[in-house]
Parts: C-alpha cells; sequence; structure tokens
C-alpha cells in the first residue's frame, strides 16, 4: 500500500469546506515531496457524491463513511468513523484543519490511536531529522510548525516514531487548488460499526448559525468594531468605512451582543483577513481576534485603553475615546484631507 | 444534584512577561513567575457557580513542578475546595498525550476518594502551549464525553448536562451524558476577584502534593518517553509594526499629528 498523507474533509450544508480543499492543495504538495499518496476522508451523510469533486482537486483516493447516523457532527460517533478508517488504511500523516470541529476531533482521534498531534499549525512540511539523542535519522517526516506562547514564538515539531503523524492547520493559509476533471482516483466506502453507547452520548438539541454573505478576504480596507464601540459607535464605525470605501468588520463580542451581523466577524472563528489597512476600533486585540487581522499591510488602532494589547500589533495607535477621536477623523477626512491623496 | 467537579488549572508563566531563551534555543522558564492560566479562570468561575447551583465539590487539578503551588492559591481563595498537584520529575517533558494521561489519572485517584466525578472542567486552551488538545485527550482516556468550546452550561440533570457551544457562526446547543469533559470558551464567564477575606480562608485549603507512584500511572507512558512530539526548534517572531502610538488630551491635535504622520509615511487612507 502507497504511503499516504490523509486529509480530514468537512462538510457544511452538502460542501466540502474552502479550508478542506486548501489542505487537499497542502497535502499535494507534501506528498510530491515526500513521494506519497494524497488521501481524503469524508464523514456525514449524503457525501458520497462529493468523492469524485475531491479527486478533481487532487485526492488520489477518497474513503467515505456515509450513515443516516452521521449527518450532524457529533464527537464521539465521528471520532469512532475516522479512527476505524485511519486504523485500517494506516496513513504517514493526517490533516485536519483547525476549526472548532477539527480542534475537538482531531485530539480525540489522536488520544484513541495513542499518537501525537500538533494544534493550530501555520505551516507543515516534510523533511529529514536527526535525533540528537540516539543519533537517529528519519526521512521524510512531517515537519509541524506552528506558534507558541500567545504567538510570540515559533516552534517545529515532529512526531518521529508514532503513526499517523497528525496535525490541524489553521484555515485560509493557503490557494484552493485548481479544479482538474481529467483526474483520477479510487473510492472507497467505508461501512463503521457505530454503537448505541456512543451515539446517545451527544445529542444536538439546536444549530443556530448565520451564513456568509460578507466577503472581507478580498477588502483593501476594513474599519472593525468591538465591545469598546457599543450600537452608536457601530454608526461611526460605518461611516467611516464607508467613507474610506472599505468593508466593515467585527470582534466576537460585537458580534455577540447583536451590534452586527457574524458574516462580519474577524478571527479564530470569523474570517482571516489581509488589508492593506486594517483599522480596529475599540477592540482590545484578544489572541483570537489577532489571528484573524495579523497579516494585514498596515493596522490602525482607537482605543482608550494605552496597555491594550491591540497596539502590540498596530502600526498606528491613536490612544482617545472613539466617541471622540472617530467623528474629529471624520470630519477632518471629509474636509478632503485624505492623507496621502490630493 | 450535588456535582463532584474537578477542575483542571495550568500554571504558566505569566503570559505578560516577555519569553526569555536560553543559548541552546529553550525557553528559560526558571526566572519567570508562574500563574495560573488565565483561560482556566474562566472554568474555574464555571465550575464554581456550578457548585452553587447545584451544590458538591469542586477540587483542582495541576501537574506542574511543586514550586507552582504559589500559582494554585489565587484558585483557592476564588473558591476551589482544594487542589491535587501532580508534581513528579518522571511527567517532565510531557506532550500533551502524556499530560492528558497522567491527568486522566489524578482524576481518578480523586474518585477513588470522593466518589464518582461528574464533570471534568478545563480551559479552552493555555497560555503557554495553546492547543486545546487536553480536554478531548483526557475525555478519551476516561472513555467519556468531552465537548470543546463551551459558552455555558445551561442545566445538569438526570445524568445529562446541557452546554451552548461556540461554532463558526453561530452556536449549538448539546445534551451531553455525564460524566464529561468540558472546555471552557472564556466568553460569558466573568472569573471572580477574591477578597481578602477569602485569601485568607484559602490559606487553610489543602494542596495535596502526589507523584506518579501515588496515582497509579505506568511511568513508560508519561514524560519524554511517553511522548510522541518533539519540539526541534523554537524561534521568535519579529512583529514588524512602526508602533507609532499617539497621545493628546486635544482630540484636534491628536488627529492631526496621526494624519500628519501617515502623510509623512506616505499612506494613503482611502481605497
Ligand atoms: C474559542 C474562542 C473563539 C473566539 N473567536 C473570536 C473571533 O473569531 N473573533 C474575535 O474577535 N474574538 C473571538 N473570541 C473572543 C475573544 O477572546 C475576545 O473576547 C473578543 O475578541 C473581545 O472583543 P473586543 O475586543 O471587542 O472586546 P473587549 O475585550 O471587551 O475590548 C473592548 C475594548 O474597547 C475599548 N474601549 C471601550 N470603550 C472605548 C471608547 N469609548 N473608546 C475607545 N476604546 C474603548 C476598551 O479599552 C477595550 O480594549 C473568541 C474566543 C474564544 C474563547
Ligand atoms: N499541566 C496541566 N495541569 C492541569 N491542567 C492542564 C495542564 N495542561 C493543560 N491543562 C488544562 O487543559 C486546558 C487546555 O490546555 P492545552 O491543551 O495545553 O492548550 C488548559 O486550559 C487547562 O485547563
Amino acid at each position: 500500500m502507497a504511503r499516504t498523507v490523509l486529509v480530514y474533509v468537512e462538510v457544511s450544508d452538502g460542501k466540502i469546506e474552502d479550508h478542506s480543499l486548501e489542505l487537499i492543495g497542502k497535502a499535494r504538495e507534501l506528498a510530491t515531496k515526500g513521494g506519497m499518496d494524497v488521501g481524503a476522508l469524508v464523514v456525514g451523510h449524503g457525501v458520497r457524491e462529493l468523492a469524485r469533486e475531491l479527486i478533481y482537486r487532487g485526492a488520489d483516493e477518497v474513503h467515505v463513511v456515509d450513515d443516516p447516523r452521521l449527518g450532524t457532527y457529533r464527537l464521539l460517533p465521528y471520532t469512532k468513523a475516522v479512527a476505524h478508517v485511519v486504523g485500517a488504511t494506516s496513513p504517514e500523516v493526517v490533516l485536519f484543519s483547525a476549526t472548532v470541529v477539527g480542534r475537538e476531533l482531531a485530539p480525540r482521534v489522536a488520544a484513541r490511536l495513542r499518537t501525537g498531534i500538533t494544534a493550530d499549525c501555520t505551516d507543515v512540511d516534510i523533511g529529514s531529522w536527526t535525533d540528537p539523542l540516539s543519533g537517529r535519522v528519519y526521512e521524510n517526516i512531517l515537519y509541524q510548525i506552528r506558534p507558541t506562547f500567545g504567538g510570540e514564538i515559533m516552534a517545529a515539531i515532529v512526531t518521529p516514531q508514532h503513526r499517523p503523524q497528525m496535525a490541524t492547520v489553521r484555515p485560509g493559509l493557503f490557494p484552493i487548488p485548481q479544479r482538474d476533471e481529467t483526474r483520477s482516483g479510487r473510492v472507497v466506502e467505508w461501512s463503521v460499526e457505530l454503537d448505541e453507547d456512543s451515539l446517545d452520548s451527544i445529542e444536538v438539541l439546536e444549530v443556530r448559525r448565520e451564513m456568509r454573505k460578507v466577503d472581507l478576504k478580498s477588502a483593501k480596507i476594513i474599519v472593525s468594531g468591538g465591545r469598546g464601540a457599543g450600537p452608536k459607535g457601530f454608526e461611526l464605525v460605518r461611516e467611516l468605512a464607508k467613507l474610506l470605501g472599505g468593508e466593515v468588520g467585527a470582534s466576537r463580542a460585537a458580534v455577540d451582543a447583536g451590534w452586527i451581523s457574524y458574516d462580519h466577524q474577524v478571527g479564530l472563528t470569523g474570517q482571516t483577513v489581509k488589508p492593506d489597512i486594517y483599522i480596529a476600533v475599540g477592540i482590545s486585540g484578544a489572541v483570537q481576534h489577532i489571528v484573524g487581522m495579523k497579516d494585514s499591510k498596515i493596522v490602525i488602532a482607537i482605543n482608550k485603553d494605552p496597555e491594550a494589547p491591540i497596539f502590540r500589533v498596530a502600526d498606528y495607535g491613536i490612544v482617545g475615546d472613539l466617541f471622540v477621536v472617530l467623528p474629529k477623523l471624520i470630519e477632518k477626512l471629509k474636509q478632503g484631507r485624505l492623507p496621502g491623496g490630493s | 444534584m450535588p456535582l463532584n467537579i474537578v477542575v483542571l488549572v495550568k500554571p504558566v508563566v505569566d503570559p505578560k512577561a516577555v519569553v526569555r531563551f536560553r543559548p541552546d534555543g529553550t525557553i528559560d522558564r526558571s526566572a519567570a513567575k508562574l500563574v495560573a492560566n488565565p483561560y482556566d479562570k474562566y472554568a474555574v468561575e464555571a465550575a464554581l457557580q456550578l457548585r452553587e447551583r447545584y451544590g458538591g465539590r469542586v477540587v483542582g487539578l495541576s501537574m506542574a513542578p511543586p514550586q507552582a503551588a504559589d500559582a494554585l492559591r489565587e484558585v483557592l481563595a476564588m473558591g476551589v475546595d482544594e487542589f491535587v498537584l501532580l508534581s513528579d520529575p518522571r511527567l517532565a517533558g510531557s506532550d500533551t498525550l502524556a499530560t492528558s494521561y497522567a491527568l486522566s489519572a489524578g482524576v481518578r485517584m480523586i474518585e477513588r476518594k470522593l466518589g464518582k466525578v461528574d464533570l471534568v472542567v478545563c480551559g479552552i486552551e493555555s497560555s503557554d502551549s495553546n492547543t486545546g488538545h487536553i480536554g478531548p485527550e483526557v475525555g478519551e482516556w476516561l472513555g467519556i464525553p468531552s465537548v470543546s468550546y463551551v459558552d455555558t452550561v445551561l442545566d445538569v440533570s438526570e445524568g445529562y448536562v446541557v452546554v451552548k457551544r461556540l461554532i463558526e457562526g453561530g452556536y449549538m446547543k448539546l445534551r451531553v451524558r455525564l460524566p464529561a469533559v468540558l472546555s471552557i470558551a472564556g466568553t460569558s464567564y466573568q472569573p471572580r476577584i477574591p477578597t481578602l477575606r477569602d485569601v485568607l480562608a484559602s490559606r487553610r485549603k489543602q494542596i495535596t502534593v502526589v507523584g506518579v507512584d501515588d496515582i497509579g500511572v505506568d511511568p513508560s507512558l508519561v514524560g519524554l518517553a511517553g511522548s510522541p512530539t518533539r519540539v526541534v526548534r523554537m524561534w521568535r517572531i519579529e512583529i514588524k509594526r512602526k508602533s507609532k502610538i499617539f497621545t493628546d488630551t486635544d482630540v484636534d491635535a491628536l488627529v492631526e499629528k496621526f494624519l500628519e504622520e501617515l502623510r509623512k509615511d506616505g499612506i494613503t487612507l482611502s481605497r
């Protein structure tokens, strides 16, 4: 059997998530480097039809666990399904997206298989490693690269002896591979024995989810408001965004408060954005927010607390009350004094 | 129904301190002060609120070197009843698989003393390793359900807990069989600040230090030997930001200074 890099594919409303396609692309790169195949694993109900699309995107083989009882994601039965296929096919590497599902499911599977796992990687690579203690050389193993200590420090991690080598990888970092309808591959259907005990362990009572409408990813300018803005402040945030020809973003606190809809949220559980200019208004700068905007070209922060962590990732910071600063800024910009402009 | 709750608290290098490297590239933890992982205080708050609602006992569990005891005092002052501190040189170098194995053995030990544990609550991630793995992995070792990204615990009854869980774009309400592990996302529990009286009272509370032999773990499954992963290299990322911060009591002057600087740097604010 060929050595494989397996990607766990997330499906939402019958559609393959973009971040899973990104991972297939990345897996292709790793597989080429290490002389491996790309596998994809999709679990759910009515997901069989997605296999061909995964092949077009770069998978050599697609493993499908299609079962009406797996229609909604529940941790224990999904763990069972994933661990079953991984156990039976012995991939070298298994990659998950670092989403709320991936970051819960992947460590659970890793513990079941008694192997190592690295969370929230910003990159993965194939290389060789020499164990300084034993002198033993490991060829073609997975380098798992991730921030740690709250993002200040990067670490490279390997799993020399245990298989599979597992990692969750942050969404939004790699391009989605082109669709190639000439590609062919193998589809393997699995039926997994699901015991009542794990099926009964978790019941989904309710799902509330807003659909995504606003695309912040391609915005050049984003003005984001946080808890500090309040509903009134958001009017100022919107006005500034409009004046600058940009989009409106938000922190989760602002979304949770209901001042703006979820599709504007930036951060770990929102969108990852890379505008030319990101203006954070009344946002403290929690790590979960920063991971979503730290690759912006220029960051401007307006906050009344000089100690707010957002200032540590800002190019320009205005310490002041946004209810005073924003109206003044808007006024001056309206007077045709856009800096650098005419 | 009174609940037996174990709360997992990780003593970490104070996240406000700047991380220092030794010449060989490893992190120097010796000088830094240890504090309770900030995210774990949300978990502690959740556990305390559950105890207030249903009665029962909240036992803290930590795996750390003995000097971490000081960091746990603060959590005892918040209202945790007692602490078990798992400390043993053989635990050094444990990754998340080994740590979760040792902690699950710690939960079992507490269970032998206290009776059945209904809930294990932990933080969503630690400020130093930021993995969020421990919750699901402890659940796996104990063979019980786990839920990550829990926003609020809504109800506990008849052997089930109902939780609101964060997902991309919203929330999910789940009914989960007990016992269960819950990783609390720090969004809706505001950790209480202990009063002076709480602090004084906490001095009488017990921190029981136990080792590998006391909790009956297989020494080959903990420490470096029991850890599949190896950290190969660590390096600091330079945040390349200009960090030009403006303050002024006069808002006109403040905004003007800011705009002037943008002009100087050749930055256009409009698209
Ligand atoms: C699992 C998980 C996922 C998460 N995902 C995300 C995510 O995707 N995106 C996200 O943003 N967060 C996310 N969070 C939440 C995150 O941890 C923070 O709680 C959130 O980002 C805080 O939002 P905030 O900065 O708007 O609010 P706060 O932290 O309350 O900050 C408000 C700021 O406004 C300032 N302020 C107040 N009044 C004024 C004024 N008049 N003028 C100027 N400044 C003022 C204050 O000084 C303060 O700094 C997540 C958390 C968890 C646990
Ligand atoms: N050494 C430890 N001792 C006690 N609890 C821990 C330890 N490590 C992790 N935890 C718990 O597990 C959560 C997730 O941590 P982590 O997986 O390291 O990001 C933390 O918020 C703690 O509640």
